[in-house]
């Protein structure tokens, strides 16, 4: 497509070059001052040359390459994945196996992925360009779009509708990985949470589950069963936070446990009025859910 | 009227001065129904809220001058970048084009005395300009709409927009639709029934042609916009349940809605940069337009094509295929009208003599970016590479080379153009060529790097981006571009403002124009011709023999129409004489209901409803006043 | 030349009935008209299609709960309102010719009945609103927006009709308000069109 664009615009360049050096003779190079020429021209190049490059486009991207990349019928992937869009956080759920994650997918690489994209709040879309096109999650509807992966890595996803306030720092990553390597990830993902080791984590699953944040968020296999917010059963697997947005460090899980509207102005988790070694102790209960 | 011309012609000229003068001042001002004041004050409106869109935009790109920027916060960003794009669309091109240029110069150009409805003319300004503050208010009080010029729901939503920043936006665009209704029924009568006697059809210029198209669309594409902002403010207002998919609503009738209208919105954009286009190239080039008939059929056809292609922008939301191959094969199909005027515009340049002066580059610069915008927008046709890249900066690489390129440099094109015929004074050429070139120049630098960030998967609407993505020298360079950009457009300004002022007379005619308004002097009197012009052309100006023909008439005191307020009206098709009207002269009635409709905006966005039927009663009465007087009283 | 005619000067029933027969298009306000009239019948279309394309997803249209709309009532109010074009129709020739009085009274009668169709029509979608509201469901949104704006509408052409009669009384015809009964005349036929478009919606349910 670049090259005949290249060919049009700069075909429509030289010709007004063309009138720019021949700007004191009238009529046209070869047919002189022949108003049928002129016409002719006109209907050549306005009519019968963008008819045919027109018609050979359709022809190629919209019947056979769309033919070539339509989703295929649920029944012939391999795996079914469930990705619930949020504002501003990606809810990640494998029916077949009961895991739910958040901003982080991962995926067997050579394998048909069939993705359902819903949407929980407003329009998102769900956006891997590495991977596939992009697709709308709509209130109400169940849009489906293929994921594969021809190679094992890390791919980056973003959502492409706006969506609100932080739309620009609602990120997600794919990861793609040898089918045994993503079984040993789903197998860990599916396991009630680590228990808190040392006595600042336990100070942490407390004050965890005393204040806001077990209304909030889901802790598999503890008190804390919100579903307003991210799953965080295994937060400390995850690459980043708040939906790519910053790394997944103790120092920046500090950072946005106590003002995550410094991070992300706008979100829709609150700060807390905690003690500063309140906060110490959540972020080493957090950083340890493997 | 020359000092030299003969004195039977001149006491008639000064008869008509007298009669069609109107009150000076702001009073006069206020209560004008003369075209060329109401385009005036379109012009100068419009051109204000140019300076806000572009404030607003360089306040979009130093926020994205560089990642993870502190310049704006993001309840900010949406605001500007939601207001840009309106005010850019509905209160800048559109009242530029049709209120500013349409206005001043279609009457002139068919040789007639006004517009068709001269008072409705005025009430679409002062519409337009309460529209324009209506919506204002909500930004300047940190009421800004924030979900984007397109609004979609369910994020324009009370749930999820509880502010009245949507209300301010979909209220004041119910309000400015009516403003431009009104102004495109008001084109068609007039061109249909007010062409000077002689003037068939087919001896209508060009620029005519492109505004008929434009009106027609604006009649069938506004309705559906303001049912989908009617139903919008149903349910964020009353609680109703349009777009509520948990009430049995819908979530995408909005975009269906809003396409239908959106779509051909673009084209109503344009057409009336093809208009201009092809007033300035036969003037600068020396020769007819090459296919006349082509390319009036092509103006048609584009605004008429352009109702059947709006689910292209919904390729993303999961419509089936084959719904996605019908929209992309009609969307190719409007490439051809398209088409056929670029060629006959570039055959015409090749084949004529051009001089190139500030107005005519301004052309050559639209061609080239016109071309442009119009593959990236052929590339969007084939359905998968829409799918990846609508929603990212390649889109709005797209759009701003037609609508900046192809929309607005005729616009600027034009301004040199006629500024001599409104100003009578000339503008200074080297300065002119100057701001072509910077905006140009700019224009680029600012926008061809999003096609490569768009296709490097930078999506559109971010308020930042992070440093490790590589987006970051892109940006840069597009923020400067825009700098430049601001620049050129300065420069324009600036020329313009000081050549009022310092500018050489002009006289009638400096560039040698085709058309009807470079027959009469600069500035035009206020009764435009002082006989019924003979046309036997659409470059009616070239025609020596006519205009010779209209100064014996004159001297001789035929079709003077000097009898009252006075002009023609033919027949349809074929341009026979079939009545002579009285027009309307000054009336206060077009401002106060002006005034009267934004009280019922206003207190509906308040939710005060008896004192939106207060307003409503007000409006009535001052309806009964203006249609209280009949022409024979005037 | 002779024959084009200073239409503001016609200021009386006959000279008034001889610019009308002389002119050899539509007055300007007319084809305005014609303009808007074609402009509110596409909002009337969105409305209508709002409708189909909302009904086409629904599991049960009305919703459950939601009763089914009665059906003779509505067509018999339409058919009185679309009878009202023949008076209209009648009026509108009998002014063109210069017989104002005759035009008065015929205009007169066809608006008592429109008149009356409102007042009908209102405590119709008053009954209704008992039953349920727009607020019920987006059925009850789309059914009273759509009676809404028509009924709007048929209040506008009420007024209008009032305009032209307090205008026409006395007999004082000018070409300016023949042209003023024109437009009365297409406004109404207009009218009616969508009224009968505006009832299959509002009735498909029960049809």
């Amino acid at each position: 497509m670049l090259v005949v664009a290249g060919i049009i615009f700069l075909g429509t360049l030289g010709l007004l070059i063309i009138g720019w050096l021949r700007r004191g003779t009238p009529g046209l190079p070869f047919f002189g001052q022949s108003e049928r020429a002129n016409v002719g021209l006109v209907i050549a190049f306005g009519m019968a040359i963008p008819a045919t490059v027109l018609i050979a486009l359709f022809i190629v991207s919209d019947l056979y390459v769309m033919g070539q990349t339509d989703a295929p019928p649920a029944d012939q992937t391999e795996l079914k994945l469930t990705v619930v869009g949020h504002q501003w956080w990606w809810e990640v759920r494998y029916p077949e196996s009961g895991v739910v994650s958040a901003d982080e997918i991962h995926i067997p690489a050579h394998t048909s992925i069939d993705v359902v994209a819903r949407t929980a709040d407003v329009i998102h879309s769900f956006w891997v360009p590495e991977l596939n096109r992009k697709i709308d999650m709509i209130p109400g509807q169940n849009n489906r779009i293929e994921l594969y992966a021809e190679r094992p890595g890390a791919y980056r996803g973003q959502c492409a509708e706006f969506c609100g306030l932080q739309h620009a720092h609602m990120a997600f990553q794919v990861v793609a990985e040898p089918k045994a390597s993503f079984e040993r990830w789903l197998e860990s993902q599916s396991r009630p949470a680590a228990e808190p080791t040392g006595a600042l984590a336990e100070r942490g699953m407390e004050l965890f589950d005393e204040n806001a944040c077990a209304g909030c968020h889901t802790i598999a296999g503890t008190p804390a069963e919100g579903t307003i917010g991210p799953n965080l059963t295994h937060l400390a697997s995850r690459g980043t936070i708040a939906a790519l947005t910053v790394a997944n460090t103790p120092h920046e899980l500090g950072r946005w446990v106590r003002d995550p509207q410094s991070i992300k102005p706008g979100a829709k988790m609150p700060g807390l009025a905690l003690t500063d070694a309140d906060f110490h102790a959540i972020v080493a209960y957090l950083d340890g859910l493997r | 009227m020359e000092a030299t011309a003969p004195p039977a012609s001149r006491t008639r000229t000064e008869r008509l001065e007298r009669i069609w003068k109107e009150p000076s001042g702001v009073l006069g001002w206020i209560t004008t129904t003369d075209h060329k004041r109401i385009g005036i004050l379109y012009f100068f409106t419009a051109m204000t809220f140019f300076a806000a869109g572009g404030i607003e935009a360089l306040l979009i790109r130093t926020q994205l001058i560089g990642p993870n920027n502190t310049v704006l916060s993001p309840a900010e960003f949406n605001q500007l970048m939601t207001m840009h794009g309106a005010t850019m669309i509905f209160f800048f091109v559109i009242p530029l084009s049709t209120g500013a240029f349409g206005n001043y110069l279609l009457p002139l150009m068919i040789g007639a005395r006004d517009m068709a409805f001269p008072r409705l003319n005025a009430l679409s300004y002062w519409i337009f300009l309460c529209s324009g503050i209506f919506v204002y208010v909500g930004l300047l009080t940190g009421n800004g709409p924030s979900a984007g010029w397109f609004d979609y729901v369910p994020l324009a939503s009370k749930t999820f927009s509880p502010g009245p920043g949507i209300d301010f936006y979909a209220l004041g665009l119910i309000f400015n639709g009516i403003s431009t209704l009104a102004a495109a029924i008001n084109f068609i009568v007039t061109i249909f029934k007010l062409r000077a006697p002689g003037m068939s059809i087919n001896r209508m210029p060009l620029f005519c042609f492109a505004f008929l198209a434009v009106s027609f669309a604006l009649v069938f594409a506004l309705p559906p916009l303001t049912v989908a902002l009617f139903f919008l403010e149903l349910d964020r207002l009353l609680g109703f349940h349009f777009y509520d998919i948990f009430r049995g609503g819908d979530t995408i009738l909005w975009q269906n809605l809003f396409w239908i209208f959106g779509h051909p919105e673009v084209y109503i954009i344009i057409l009336p940069a093809f208009g201009i286009a092809t007033s300035i190239i036969p003037t600068f080039v020396r020769r007819r337009m090459v296919a006349f008939p082509l390319v009036a059929l092509a103006e048609i056809l584009v605004a008429l094509i352009g109702f059947g292609v709006w689910a292209h922008h919904m390729f993303a939301i999961g419509i089936s295929t084959i719904t996605a191959i019908y929209f992309a094969g009609a969307s190719l199909i409007i490439v051809i009208p398209s088409a056929i005027q670029l060629f006959a515009w570039i055959t015409t340049i090749v084949t004529g003599m051009p001089r190139f002066k500030t107005p005519l580059l301004w052309i050559i610069g639209f061609i080239v970016l016109f071309v442009m915008g119009g593959l990236s927008g052929v590339m969007f046709a084939a359905i998968p590479f829409d799918q990846q890249l609508t929603d990212t900066y390649f889109v709005v690489a797209h759009f701003h080379y037609v609508i900046f390129g192809a929309a607005v440099f005729p616009l600027l094109g034009g301004m040199y153009y006629w500024f001599p015929k409104v100003t009578g004074k000339m503008y200074y050429e080297r300065w002119g060529q100057a701001s072509f070139w910077l905006t140009f120049i700019g224009m680029n630098i600012t926008f061809f790097p999003m096609h490569i960030l768009g296709l490097d998967g930078m999506p559109r609407r971010n308020y930042t981006y992070s440093p490790d993505l590589g987006w970051t020298g892109l940006n840069l360079i597009e923020t400067l571009g825009s700098y430049l950009l601001a620049m050129g457009l300065v420069v324009v300004a600036v020329n313009l403002i000081v050549s009022i002022f310092r500018g050489e007379p002009a006289g009638d005619d400096p560039f040698g124009g085709d058309t009807l308004e470079w027959s009469i002097s600069s500035p035009p009197p206020a009764y435009n011709f002082a006989v019924l012009p003979t046309v036997s052309s659409p470059y009616a100006n070239w025609d020596e023999e006519d205009r010779k023909l209209d100064k014996e008439k004159l001297e001789q005191g035929i079709e003077v129409l000097d009898q009252g307020h006075e002009t023609a009206a033919s027949t349809v098709v074929d341009g026979e004489w079939d009545e002579i009207l009285e027009m309307p002269s000054s009336s206060p009635w077009p401002p106060l209901l002006a005034i009267a409709l934004a009280g019922i905006f206003a207190m509906v966005l308040l939710k005060l409803w008896l004192a939106a039927a207060f307003f409503a009663v007000l409006v009535g009465l001052v309806l009964v006043a203006w249609h209280g007087g009949e022409p024979q009283e005037a | 030349m002779s024959d084009v005619t200073r239409s503001m000067e016609a200021t009386a029933p006959d000279p008034t009935a001889t610019v009308e027969r002389m002119r050899r298009s539509m007055p300007s306000g007319w084809v305005g008209a014609i303009l808007l009239v074609a402009s509110e019948a596409c909002l009337f279309g969105s409305l209508i299609a709002s409708y189909f394309y909302l009904r086409f997803d629904a599991s049960s249209w009305p919703p459950d709960g939601t009763p089914a709309p009665s059906v003779v009532l509505p067509l018999a109010f339409t058919a009185m309102l679309v009878a009202t074009c023949v008076p209209i129709y009648l009026g509108v020739r009998a002014a063109r010719v210069g017989a104002v009085r005759t035009a008065w009274w015929l205009i007169f009668l066809a608006t008592g009945v429109q008149a009356t169709y409102l007042g009908l029509q209102i405590w119709l979608f008053v009954e209704e609103l008992a039953k349920f509201t727009p607020r019920s469901s987006a059925y009850g949104s789309n059914y009273y927006a759509l009676l809404g704006v028509h009924h709007t509408h048929v209040a506008v052409g009420l007024a209008l009709g009032l305009w032209v009669l307090a205008k026409l009384f006395g007999g004082r015809l000018t070409n300016y308000r023949l042209n003023a009964v024109r437009i009365l005349g297409l406004y109404w036929y207009f009218v009616s069109a969508m009224a009968i478009l505006v009832v299959i919606t509002q009735l498909w349910p029960s049809l």
